[in-house]
């Protein structure tokens, strides 16, 4: 399944590029993940509640950031498994300035199999994009001008 | 005297305890101290394990036992009984060895207390898998480039075959004209209403195992299951209590079967599993599975000179009882209702990281009849004729038959004609081209599919046949007068216990009601074969008619000798003398004594008749039979039927097609089917009904999906277009009757005529509609989607098989 799509968000492409490759706010955007540990450089282990429907249940996953160049580029691999089956995804994510605002635009294929390749395959699409909301929003209140994380908050 | 009834639609008298619930299936079988069994498959399409942890399952309250492939390695593999020329045939174990081939392979049975602790326990299992390429596509999964699933093959092809006969090479040069076809025949799931169910108790005292399984061949099923887990086989009594459907998918012997069988014996207690609808649709056998190359030949008057037909058969990864002979049996029938003087069929079977195909309702046949159709109407396009003409023109005539076929088959008897004029005149066929001229003048797009098809059954003679083609009939007359029919054949919705006690009651004068059909239970039926191939009738019935023969022969010798007369004659249920002898009831020859209070009733020797009833007394009583005459009043028969039977009819298919959506809606649907002689009529349509909703599935709506890592997209019902009841238009049906000189009753069989002769009809009816638009050609299953773009592009830009 392919997925992919652009963002704006209205904050500087440096901070938005930190916050991207910075675990502890990766985890506060990504939906369902309760744990962000990193077993390397660029290397996470994480634990995660998702699901697709009717089918939910826990995850655990590897999360490897590739290709880094600041500020610009990156490439996520992700693999997890657990009860309802597995995910295993690549995606790449670029960064350019658009005006005040900074365009991410992602592109990625992602294969799932288990229960939720059998039960959940016709919603998959849709929660993809619903988590991908998600995540940018979750992402562009965590980097937004007035929030915690802001360095050049007033 | 009862009634006739043969011929007559007499209701189903299996019905009231079905309709009412009061039906006995495996899942209602309840035995105290009873496990569960729950199976961990794989999530991979093709993978290596590297390790399997069950400590967490194992320390489950509840949990008894669970099981992987290293601790069933005594039983024996999962039976297949096609034999083929170099076939390569994959050792197929119960429980994945080192590598799993599908999704749903089973890897660890979990056996618990109860089915919630077992199911819980599965989740505890933790596999680490490798995953390895997939090879999905039958055709590419055959290209020396792709991955090998087998790894002890080199090569994804299973085997090769090349059938029929004629000069095909010759055939197609001498044509004026050669038309070509790629087709797709999708994989279909068979979905019976009742998901495959086993369960299994082991008696260690008698070290007897009793297996009931929801199966279409019990006798097959115990030999192979005893074969597998090394037990003698009559130490193995195997049960068939109702089976809610098979069509084909129970037509198996399956891991879980000896699994079940094994682990009681291992525990003993009673274990049972019944299979889950997602279980069912991952790991029960899918039907068809094709794709294909059509080139047929042909004379510019539309006489037929050659077809060819070169074919990828998907196998699936492993095989189950008859996965590769089923190309087989559509390389048979590719000559179709027509004149076709050479034909080649070439198969390569191909293995893919799938669950196995095999035998689904038609069996190999459906394919055939679908190319020969689809043919037919590419030849009748390209001469811008009649599709009825061109099939009319290459028909056998009726006093050609038996009617021999470049495919090696003799058809026993046809009328073709006949059946092709009942129907263009109940569809009025002139009438409706001419309102389609008028349509398609209104802008509105209407289509006609005509399918003449032939299928091939009764299987069949034991010389052509993996196990055994024969049928067994036991039919007793007890003491009372009451019939009891004991049928090798298996009945699983057909409606046998009807028709069979219909021929019983007819032929020995009693009332249907009279007759019990006892089917399904290898300790009290003898050997059989089971049903299949639309073999119930054709040849089970038959073995139940000529084991009445030879009870009736006996029954007519005490008849004369109780009668005092030379000869007795049956007529109207009553025996009477028959010109010569005194023709008065004899008295015992020697005086016995009283008989005891609640014994037997004394025989009627006061009349000059006697009822079966009476013979059946004197048989059971033995005080006066002819001398060296054996008590009793049973016969049994078993019968190996001479050739296949070969139904045949029209059926014909009328669709508006929604310019706006691509919906097609049926204006008619009138089928003509020719059985031979009919039992039942009543049964014969529900036979035909049931086979042409199952096509009308398989045209618009039914496709097994796997994704392109090998994941079975269509997992559930929700996803798996099984028609609906508002999908069905209504039936006009109708019938002629070409009796068959193969058996007896002159019977030939239904139960797959429907999923055989349909199909190709609508097919035919959507491409006849979109024809304006350039359309000669669209895959199934053809949903309103690919109509509509079609409507809108036409078919060059539509990749959605269309041509």
């Amino acid at each position: 399944m392919k997925i992919e799509g652009t963002q704006k968000i209205a904050a500087p492409r440096d901070r938005i590029f930190a916050a991207l490759i910075d675990p502890a706010i990766l985890q506060k955007c990504i939906p369902g993940c309760e744990q962000m540990e990193k077993t390397g450089d660029n290397q996470y282990k994480a634990k995660l509640t998702a699901g697709v429907g009717p089918v939910k249940g826990a995850f655990t996953a590897t999360v490897s950031l590739q290709e880094i160049i600041a500020p610009e580029h990156y490439k996520l691999v992700v693999e997890g498994k657990g009860q309802p089956g597995f995910v295993k995804g690549s995606g790449e994510l670029n960064l350019k300035d658009a005006g005040s605002e900074t365009e991410i635009q992602y592109t990625g294929d992602v294969n799932v199999g288990g229960l939720i390749a059998s039960v959940g395959q016709r919603m998959i699409q849709a929660t993809a994009n619903m988590l991908a909301a998600r995540f940018f929003k979750s992402l562009e209140a965590e980097t937004a001008t007035n929030s915690p994380a802001s360095s050049t908050g007033t | 005297m009862a009634e006739k009834t043969v011929g007559k639609p007499i209701k189903r008298t299996e019905d009231p305890r079905l309709i009412q619930g009061l039906a006995h299936y495996v899942d209602d079988i309840r035995l105290p101290d009873t496990l569960h069994a729950a199976f961990l498959r794989s999530i991979y399409a093709h993978a290596r394990i590297k390790s399997i942890d069950t400590t967490a399952a194992q320390k489950l309250p509840g949990v008894v036992a669970v099981y992987t492939g290293k601790d069933t390695q005594k039983i024996g593999p999962v039976p297949c009984a096609a034999a083929l020329p170099d076939l390569k045939v994959p050792d197929h174990r119960p429980l994945a060895g080192n590598k799993v081939y599908f999704v749903g392979h089973p890897v660890a049975v979990v056996v618990a207390e109860t089915k919630s602790a077992a199911r819980d326990a599965v989740d505890l299992i933790e596999v680490d898998y490798e995953e390895l390429p997939v090879a999905l596509d039958e055709e590419k999964a055959a290209d020396a480039k792709s991955p090998v699933i087998h790894e002890q093959f080199g090569t994804n092809v299973a085997y090769k075959l090349t059938a029929g006969e004629g000069d095909i090479e010759a055939a197609l040069k001498s044509a004026d004209k050669v038309v070509k076809q790629r087709i797709l025949h999708k994989r279909l799931a068979p979905i019976a209403m009742e998901p495959r169910g086993v369960l299994a108790r082991y008696f260690p005292g008698e070290q007897e195992l009793t297996l009931w399984t929801s199966t279409q061949i019990p006798h097959l099923c115990r030999t192979q299951v005893a074969i597998m887990i090394g037990m003698p086989e009559n130490k193995l009594r195997l049960i068939t209590p109702e089976v809610g459907g098979g069509f084909g998918s129970k037509l198996n012997v399956y891991a879980e079967e000896a699994l079940m069988g094994w682990i009681s014996m291992q525990l003993n207690r009673p274990v049972k599993w019944i299979e889950g609808r997602r279980e069912n649709m991952q790991a029960t056998i899918h039907g068809r599975g094709q794709t294909g190359y059509i080139e047929i030949g042909f004379k510019n008057d539309g006489t037929l000179t050659g077809l060819r037909y070169n074919v990828f058969a998907d196998m699936g990864s492993y095989f189950q009882l008859l996965t590769p002979a089923i190309p087989t049996l559509t390389g048979l029938m590719l000559s179709g209702c027509y004149k076709i003087p050479a034909i080649q069929i070439n198969v390569t079977g191909v293995f893919t990281n799938k669950m196995s195909t095999d035998a689904y309702r038609g069996a190999g046949r459906p394919e055939a009849t679908y190319v020969v159709e689809r043919a037919l109407d590419l030849v009748a396009l390209e001469l811008k004729r009649d599709p009825v003409e061109v099939r009319r023109k290459n028909f056998p005539q009726p006093n050609e038959f038996p009617f021999k076929t470049a495919t090696g088959l003799f058809y026993d008897s046809g009328n073709y004609q006949g059946a092709l004029d009942k129907a263009l005149k109940m569809a009025d066929y002139t009438k409706l081209r001419e309102e389609q001229k008028t349509a398609r003048k209104e802008g509105r797009i209407m289509g006609i599919g005509v399918s003449t098809y032939v299928e091939i059954c009764a299987l069949g003679p034991s010389s052509a046949m993996p196990a055994g083609g024969w049928e067994s009939a036991t039919v007793r007359v007890e003491p009372t007068g009451k019939v009891t029919v004991l049928t090798g054949a298996s009945p699983h919705g057909q409606g046998e216990e009807t028709s069979f006690a219909q021929i019983a009651a007819d032929e020995l004068g009693v009332g249907v009601n009279d007759v019990t059909v006892i089917h399904g239970d290898t300790a009290i039926v003898q050997y059989g074969i089971g049903t299949f191939g639309s073999r119930g009738l054709a040849v089970g019935g038959v073995a139940v008619y000529m084991a009445i023969q030879k009870l009736k022969d006996k029954a007519h010798k005490i008849a004369a000798h109780v009668l005092q007369c030379e000869k007795a004659t049956f007529v109207d249920g009553k025996f009477c003398a028959d010109g010569k002898g005194k023709g008065e009831v004899s008295a015992p020859s020697m005086p016995v004594a009283e008989a005891p209070a609640g014994a037997l009733p004394k025989p009627n020797e006061s009349g000059k008749t006697l009822t079966m009833m009476d013979i059946a007394l004197e048989a059971h009583v033995a005080k006066n039979l002819p001398a060296d005459m054996e008590p009793g009043l049973s016969a049994t028969a078993f019968y190996e039927p001479k050739n296949f039977t070969f139904p045949f009819g029209t059926h014909i298919a009328v669709v508006d097609i929604d310019p706006e959506t691509g919906e097609i809606h049926f204006q008619r649907y009138v089928a003509v089917d020719d059985c031979g002689k009919q039992i039942n009529p009543m049964l014969v349509a529900g036979q035909v009904h049931g086979g042409i909703v199952q096509s009308i599935g398989q045209a618009m709506f039914e496709e097994v999906v796997y994704d392109e890592t090998g994941q079975l997209v269509t997992g559930t019902l929700m996803d798996y277009a099984v028609p609906k009841a508002v999908m069905i238009p209504h039936l006009e049906l109708d019938s002629t009757e070409t009796p068959s000189p193969v058996n007896p009753l002159g019977a030939k069989g239904v139960g797959e005529a429907g999923t055989i002769g349909a199909t190709p009809a609508i097919v035919a009816a959507i491409v006849d509609a979109l024809a304006p638009y350039g359309v000669r050609h669209i895959d199934m299953p053809i949903k309103p989607e690919v109509v509509w773009q079609l409507i809108k592009n036409g078919p060059k830009k539509t990749s959605a098989g269309a041509a």
